[in-house]
């Protein structure tokens, strides 16, 4: 599943704090499956998300998101969250959605310009995220050209499958 | 340090600088439960219908069933079942199957991480190796299917901070106390996605497992890498259990570090992290009196020898608080067996304390969930919202000396009003 990371991506905003846990993504523990999953990711933080969310929804939140475990956010991509934006992330939870080409920016400023419920841009080709009702903005943190290797071709399973097959083509 | 690793890895056979991205050579992968099910069915999905087609290096690969052994439901022993099978097929030499524990304490108990080495496995407390001088750290389950067919994965080369411990260590461990100042202090990722070095005059007092804490709560702190350096007392503990030759990282005199912390262990009390983040950490005092009605002793961060002899030392001759549900898990069956040899069971179950298997139950909801309203404190690795049970439970983190105060108490109380030995 590929994205043009430089499509521009608009959505409402759903807010949160710091140190958002995986936990609170993706109780595992609690919910094995999918189904269960999406009823009630992110619900320790805001009991009201998983039943109101909706798709091309943006999730916004404060430093070290997705601390905690190694597993994934993909339960945000199936609720539909069409994008995160934090101040700064885990570096275990940005592997997952690097790998799987999951959008995730990294904006320090971001939950300054945009309240709960409003509507955000994100612009990676122009480096920023903005308040298209306020007019405010902050850049947003380029990844290095690998990553965007990777993003584009739809992730490292991807580029994983075209490695594979290249190598034992001869 | 950090850039050593990765210059000594870096498959373009140049050295690297903090912010370069690198693709480097992998010396060992671990994986647990999830190199099935997930992995599996990613494999699947990349397009490889029987599951992998190869693993780069058989010798490589190490894999614990860990998180579920002895398999707790139909659907688990089906996975496990199914992992026999691959684990077969692709030729995998080392598979600890039919053997409870934490996949990181065995990687240790077994010698399978070495200094020097770069090894990546997926979990976030793959970090844990770093206390024997590993460079090692959790990776993404499609990084996994990565590294398992090519040995090899990109990494963005970290900064590093330099944490300098100093002063003298008591007769009790702190590693865990000394973990959550130093969030409580500097905050939940002050390390985040750096290379975390142990240095100072208390190093060389604290035990491998003490260090093992520390480097598996550098992931609670945001490290890619929480490094030691390897010493007598590393050598020591990989004599016998691995015969193969290492090349340690040791840092340059004059290495560059992103900030510096020092901390004198002498004048740090106890500490706790209240509900429902790690870094939201108190000093003991502060949060003395809450009634609990669970207490637990385990995980990769603390369910070694020297977390279990301080609760069995402590119980000799007490009891646990009525109505208080004391649960202690050795972090694997090697420790287990440490702490049966050493009559620490016997105290321990005597004083009206459960042991459990070894394994990751304790600090996951399986053994020992909350129900609303219920206080638990736990020398574990995570208390989140919901991390055992109930979203209306409250989990209290402290180092294995204070849980057992408060199992004896059956409230939060400062050790030292309960053990006036100490
Ligand atoms: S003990 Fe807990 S934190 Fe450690 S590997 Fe097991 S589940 Fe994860």
């Amino acid at each position: 599943m590929s994205f043009d990371l430089n499509q521009v991506i608009r959505g409402r905003v759903w807010k949160f704090g710091d140190s958002v846990d995986t936990d609170a993504i993706n109780p595992y523990y609690l919910y094995p499956t999918m189904e269960e999953l999406k009823k009630h990711t992110m619900e320790s933080y805001r009991p009201e998300f998983p039943k109101e969310v909706k798709p091309g929804d943006i999730l916004v939140a404060g430093r070290n998101f997705g601390c905690g475990s190694s597993r994934p956010g993909l339960v945000l991509r199936e609720v539909g969250i069409a994008a995160v934006v934090v101040e700064s992330v885990s570096r275990l939870f940005l592997r997952n959605n690097i790998s799987r080409a999951m959008p995730i920016f990294m904006a320090p400023g971001v939950s300054g310009i945009v309240k709960d419920g409003e509507t955000l841009e994100v612009d990676y080709a122009q480096g920023l995220v903005r308040n298209p009702a306020t007019g405010a903005s902050v850049a947003l943190r380029k990844f290095p050209p690998l990553i965007e290797k990777i993003f584009q071709s739809g992730g490292l399973l991807e580029f994983a499958r075209q490695r594979y097959l290249a190598e034992t083509a001869r | 340090m950090a850039e050593k690793l990765l210059s000594r890895h870096n498959l373009a056979g140049v050295p690297v600088k903090a912010g370069d991205i690198v693709e480097a050579r992998i010396d060992g992968a671990m994986s647990h439960y999830n190199f099935v099910e997930p992995v599996h069915q990613l494999a699947v999905q990349a397009g490889f219908p029987e599951g992998l087609p190869r693993v780069w290096d058989p010798d490589r690969i190490f894999i614990l069933l860990d998180h579920h052994q002895p398999a707790l439901s139909q659907e688990l022993a089906d996975a496990n079942q199914l992992m026999r099978r691959h684990v077969e097929r692709l030729g995998i030499k080392c598979f600890h199957d039919a053997e409870p524990g934490i996949a990181h304490q065995m990687m240790a108990d077994y010698g399978l991480a070495r200094p020097g080495e770069l090894v990546v496995g997926n979990d976030s407390h793959t970090i844990s190796y770093g206390a024997l001088n590993v460079g090692s750290t959790g990776i993404s389950r499609v990084d996994t299917l990565y590294v398992l067919l090519f040995g090899e994965l990109w990494f963005q080369v970290p900064n590093s901070v330099k944490v300098v411990l100093e002063g003298h260590h008591p007769n009790y461990p702190i590693a865990k106390d000394i973990i959550l100042y130093l969030a409580g202090k500097y905050g939940d990722d002050f390390a985040g996605s750096m290379s975390v070095e142990y240095t100072g005059s208390l190093v060389p007092q604290l035990s491998i497992a003490s260090r093992m804490c520390l480097s598996a709560h550098g992931v609670e702190v945001g490290a890619k890498f929480a490094l030691f350096p390897a010493d007598e007392r590393t050598r020591e503990f990989l004599r016998g259990r691995t015969d193969k030759p290492y090349e340690p990282l040791e840092a340059d005199p004059d290495a560059e570090y992103e900030k510096e912390i020092v901390l004198n262990v002498d004048e740090m009390p106890f500490m706790v992290a209240k509900p429902h983040q790690f870094g939201n950490v108190a000093p003991v005092d502060e949060v003395t009196g809450i009634k609990i009605v669970q207490a637990q002793i385990g995980s990769c961060a603390n369910g070694r020898f020297e977390d279990i002899e301080i609760a069995a030392r402590i119980l000799k001759g007490r009891k646990v608080a009525k109505g208080v549900r004391f649960i202690i898990s050795p972090a694997s069956q090697q420790v287990y067996l440490q702490c049966l040899k050493a009559g620490l069971v016997e105290w321990l179950v005597e004083a009206g304390a459960q042991v459990v298997t070894p394994g990751c139950g304790v600090c996951q909801p399986k053994v020992g969930f909350l129900s609303d309203g219920e206080v638990c404190i736990t020398a574990t690795t995570r208390n989140y919202k919901g991390r055992k049970g109930s979203l209306n439970a409250e989990i209290y983190l402290a180092g294995p000396l204070t849980v057992a105060a408060a199992a004896v108490a059956g409230e939060i109380v400062n050790p030292r009003e309960v053990f006036r030995e100490l």
